[in-house]
């Protein structure tokens, strides 16, 4: 082994640049300005690398740590059920005996962490409208069968839902099967028409008899145009709401089913 | 809510049988049926380009330079589909900067970002230094400057010099010939490795995307050949069509019959998906797929140009067979990646219902758009062509300097 001297170590270092610089004016020029763009773009994409990358990026995972503290940083929005119960007992343990018992009370309610804080100054609202409800009941062939479903604009359409259903103990109420269950059809045009809350009683007296044999006890029918004068006639009094005619002049010569369907009436 | 509601309760009327909630809406719309469409294009053109070089194809000299400006046309506007399908394009860059290598789609910018850097980008520098260089010494102003800012200020035309030009087109097509593939494979890749989809998930799947990305290249560049040489006055070369329209042909063949042997695999297979693609193939994607993809897109091309070639005729029927056949055979390539894409979503994982897919006509993922987007690289290939000159004549030779 040579003993180590800086001369030669220094020429051999000078020598190798020597031959790089030689080697590289050997190179076909387009090599040359290739390896220059190639060194500058590189360059340019380390350093914009080094500058756009978040320094906690990685630190746990593929992504930046910090996100995990700006994501604890939000506000709550909502405030979970059980919190719900040291105030609105009542509400809660009668949702818990019902048919909602697995419904969230914000599902309904809407975000409440703000109302939790402040029952004066955050009122939440309550959904007692037709809107709300159908989002889960709404009929849809992906809803699992025996999922209580229906079709909105032909379930007991314009009343709302709260009308008929508790809405934190629901049970189907019990279907007036009386009529209905023998005259389906009139009973399903009759429920999505003007007349759905006309009870068939109003205008058919009918004997309990006609449930058990019906040909021989008849209901009645409404006999005259006086009949349904009785509400529509501009002269009834206490009839707000129910579209007015006078009965004298309007069509005369005929009774009003010849034209209007009593059990779906329509005005055309 | 309300909006979402409106939108979708139309849906869900012509949905048939049982499907999970979350397939009413198809996550990958018409955008994602033009990103495989454009990235096909890319590949089919290069992969045309290389054969040419390749094989010294003298006939299609005349295409060479076309398809590469073509495939660089068509790979400048391939990911923007997919940035405005995802909405945020000021973002894109994370995807190189913290790469994630376990994300298939997302090492998909590195295919590309190769493909376009080392491979096409290179192989045009390579391919035109000579002529910037000599085209630079005879303009002046803008155009002068633009061409040597493009040669990278390279002066040097001695035969050594352009002997390494030729080697180096050479290699870097030897390499851009498996990268070609890899890009085109890769889209194939993507949408056949997802084992829950039946309709997607093959082996096939890639091969299937390469040849028709072949087919649809070639296509296009006699497409583009036909209709830009007569509006720059010129005479289209014979030669040179019958030989891309044999290609073309060869290229149909294979793509049938990888596609015919995918579908024979499938039927024989048998496995539990196959009801409900059959219910698809013969309801919502009747039109699209028999009639648009196999009898006018395949079918009908491939037996016009066997009759073009078989027959004698005037070479101007020939034109007009070999024009309308590639212009089918772009409709059919097309309504192929769209049975793919928004076929693949049709039908419930459940296997036993369907679903349906409108597109809007405005919107980021509408109709507008994607029209703009397939028309956006014809406008890019006009400045091209402009800069670039690909033509025979164009080309100027050292003693005329
Ligand atoms: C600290 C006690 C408290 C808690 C906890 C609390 N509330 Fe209340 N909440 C009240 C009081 C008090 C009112 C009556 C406010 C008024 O009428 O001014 C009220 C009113 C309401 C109303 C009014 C409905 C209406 O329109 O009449 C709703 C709904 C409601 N709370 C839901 C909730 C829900 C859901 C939770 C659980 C996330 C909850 N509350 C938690 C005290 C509370
Ligand atoms: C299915 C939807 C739904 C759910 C779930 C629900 N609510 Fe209600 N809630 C309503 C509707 C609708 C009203 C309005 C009832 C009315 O006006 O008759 C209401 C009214 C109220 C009221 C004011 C009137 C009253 O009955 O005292 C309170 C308080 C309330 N809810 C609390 C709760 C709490 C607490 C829960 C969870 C334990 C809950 N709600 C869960 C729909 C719901
Ligand atoms: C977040 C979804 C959701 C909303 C909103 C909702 N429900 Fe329910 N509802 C349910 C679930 C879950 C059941 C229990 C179904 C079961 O037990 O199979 C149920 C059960 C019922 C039932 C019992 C029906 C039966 O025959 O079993 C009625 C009635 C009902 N809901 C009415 C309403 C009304 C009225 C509203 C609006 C105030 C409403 N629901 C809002 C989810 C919801
Ligand atoms: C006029 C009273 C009335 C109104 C208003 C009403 N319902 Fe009902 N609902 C009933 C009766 C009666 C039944 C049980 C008989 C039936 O199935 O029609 C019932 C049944 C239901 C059921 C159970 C269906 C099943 O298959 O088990 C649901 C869920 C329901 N209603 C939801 C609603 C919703 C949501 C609204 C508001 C959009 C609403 N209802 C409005 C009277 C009403
Ligand atoms: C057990 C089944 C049954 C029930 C319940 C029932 N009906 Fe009937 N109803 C009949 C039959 C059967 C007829 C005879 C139809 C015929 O002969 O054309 C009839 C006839 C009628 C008629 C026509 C009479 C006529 O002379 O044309 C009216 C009106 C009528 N029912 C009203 C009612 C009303 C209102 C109710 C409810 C209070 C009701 N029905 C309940 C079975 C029933
Ligand atoms: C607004 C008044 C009115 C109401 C409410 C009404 N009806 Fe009628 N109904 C009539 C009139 C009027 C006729 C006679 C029509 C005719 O003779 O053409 C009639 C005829 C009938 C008939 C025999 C003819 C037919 O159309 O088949 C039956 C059955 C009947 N009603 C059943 C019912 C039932 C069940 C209900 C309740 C679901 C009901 N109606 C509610 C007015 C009414
Ligand atoms: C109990 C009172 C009452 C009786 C009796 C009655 N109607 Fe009505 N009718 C109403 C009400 C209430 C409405 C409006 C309901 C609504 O639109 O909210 C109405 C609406 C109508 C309409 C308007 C429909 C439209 O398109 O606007 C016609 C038509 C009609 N009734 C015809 C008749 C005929 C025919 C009879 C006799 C067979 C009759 N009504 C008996 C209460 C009655
Ligand atoms: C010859 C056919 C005919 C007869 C009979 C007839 N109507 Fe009408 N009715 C119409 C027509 C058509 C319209 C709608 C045009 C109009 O408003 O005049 C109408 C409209 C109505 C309206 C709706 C008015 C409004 O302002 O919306 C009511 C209520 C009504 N009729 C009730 C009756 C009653 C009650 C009788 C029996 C006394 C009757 N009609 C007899 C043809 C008839």
């Amino acid at each position: 082994m040579n003993e180590f001297d800086p001369n030669t170590a220094l020429s051999s270092i000078g020598g190798f640049f020597r031959r790089l610089r030689e080697r590289w004016q050997r190179f076909p020029e387009q090599v040359k300005r290739l390896t220059v763009l190639l060194a500058v773009v590189v360059f340019a994409l380390v350093t914009a690398r080094t500058m756009l990358v978040p320094a906690d990026f990685g630190k746990y995972g593929h992504y930046r740590a910090s996100a995990v503290d700006e994501i604890v940083a939000q506000p709550i929005q909502y405030a979970g059920h059980e919190i719900c119960t040291e105030c609105h007992d009542d509400v809660a343990e009668t949702k818990a005996a019902g048919f909602h018992k697995n419904v969230g009370c914000e599902v309904c309610h809407g975000p409440a962490a703000a109302h939790t804080e402040d029952v004066e100054a955050v009122q939440l609202l309550a959904p007692r409208g037709r809107e709300g409800c159908p989002l889960c009941h709404e009929y849809l062939p992906s809803r699992p069968t025996g999922f209580p479903q229906i079709v909105s604009a032909s379930h007991n359409p314009v009343k709302p839902c709260i009308g008929c259903h508790e809405a934190h103990d629901p049970k189907p109420p019990e279907t007036p099967k009386e009529c209905s269950a023998c005259h389906a059809t009139i009973a399903r045009s009759k429920a999505i028409s003007h007349h759905a809350y006309v009870a068939c009683t109003r205008c058919h007296e009918a004997p309990d008899q006609h449930k058990l044999d019906p040909r021989s006890f008849r209901p009645s029918k409404p006999d005259g145009r006086e009949f349904c004068a009785g509400c529509h006639d501009d002269g009834a009094s206490g009839k707000e709401g129910i579209p007015q005619i006078d009965q004298a002049s309007h069509e005369e010569r005929y009774v009003c089913w010849q034209c209007h369907y009593p059990h779906l009436p329509e005005a055309q | 809510m309300e909006e979402l509601i409106q939108h979708l309760a139309p849906l869900v009327k012509e949905v048939v049988g049982y499907i999970y909630p979350n397939e009413i809406e198809l996550h990958w719309g018409l955008l994602v049926v033009v990103y495989p469409y454009v990235t096909g294009l890319v590949a089919g053109a290069f992969i045309l380009a290389s054969l040419v070089k390749i094989f010294n194809v003298t006939e299609l000299q005349p295409t060479y330079r076309m398809s590469l400006l073509t495939a660089l046309a068509f790979l400048l506007v391939a990911p923007l589909p997919l940035l405005a399908h995802l909405g945020h394009p000021e973002k894109s860059f994370a995807i190189f900067f913290t790469p994630n290598t376990r994300s298939a789609m997302a090492m998909f910018g590195f295919v590309y970002a190769w493909y376009l850097m080392a491979v096409l980008l290179l192989e045009i520098w390579f391919c035109y230094r000579k002529d910037l260089i000599l085209w630079a010494k005879q303009e002046r102003g803008l155009r002068k400057l633009l061409h040597r800012i493009m040669s990278l200020f390279s002066s040097d035309v001695s035969e050594r010099a352009l002997r390494f030009d030729q080697k180096a087109v050479k290699a870097v097509t030897l390499i851009g010939i498996p990268s070609a593939f890899l890009l085109h494979g890769y889209v194939g890749f993507i949408f056949g490795s997802i084992k829950a989809n039946p309709w997607w998930s093959s082996v096939l799947m890639p091969i299937v995307f390469l040849f028709s990305a072949i087919v649809s290249g070639i296509a296009l560049v006699l497409l583009i050949y036909m209709i830009a040489t007569p509006l720059r006055g010129k005479e289209m070369d014979m030669a040179c069509l019958n030989k891309l329209a044999s290609y073309l042909f060869y290229a149909m063949i294979i793509d049938f019959s990888l596609e015919i042997l995918d579908f024979i695999h499938r039927v024989y297979e048998s496995e539990e998906s196959i009801e409900i693609l059959a219910a698809l193939v013969t309801g919502k994607l009747f039109i699209s797929l028999i009639v648009v993809q196999l009898l006018l897109g395949m079918l009908l091309p491939l037996g016009a140009i066997a009759m073009a070639k078989m027959l004698q005729m005037p070479s101007d029927l020939k034109k007009m067979i070999y024009f309308v056949a590639a212009l089918l055979v772009q409709v059919g390539i097309f309504s192929t990646r769209w049975n793919v894409v928004v076929g693949g979503q049709l039908f419930s994982k459940s296997f036993s219902g369907l679903t349906v897919y409108k597109t809007t006509f405005l919107g980021l993922e509408g109709l507008l758009v994607s029209m703009g987007l397939l028309l956006l690289p014809f406008l890019i290939l006009y400045v091209l062509f402009a800069l670039l000159p690909p033509w025979e004549e164009s080309k100027v030779s050292l003693e005329g300097s």
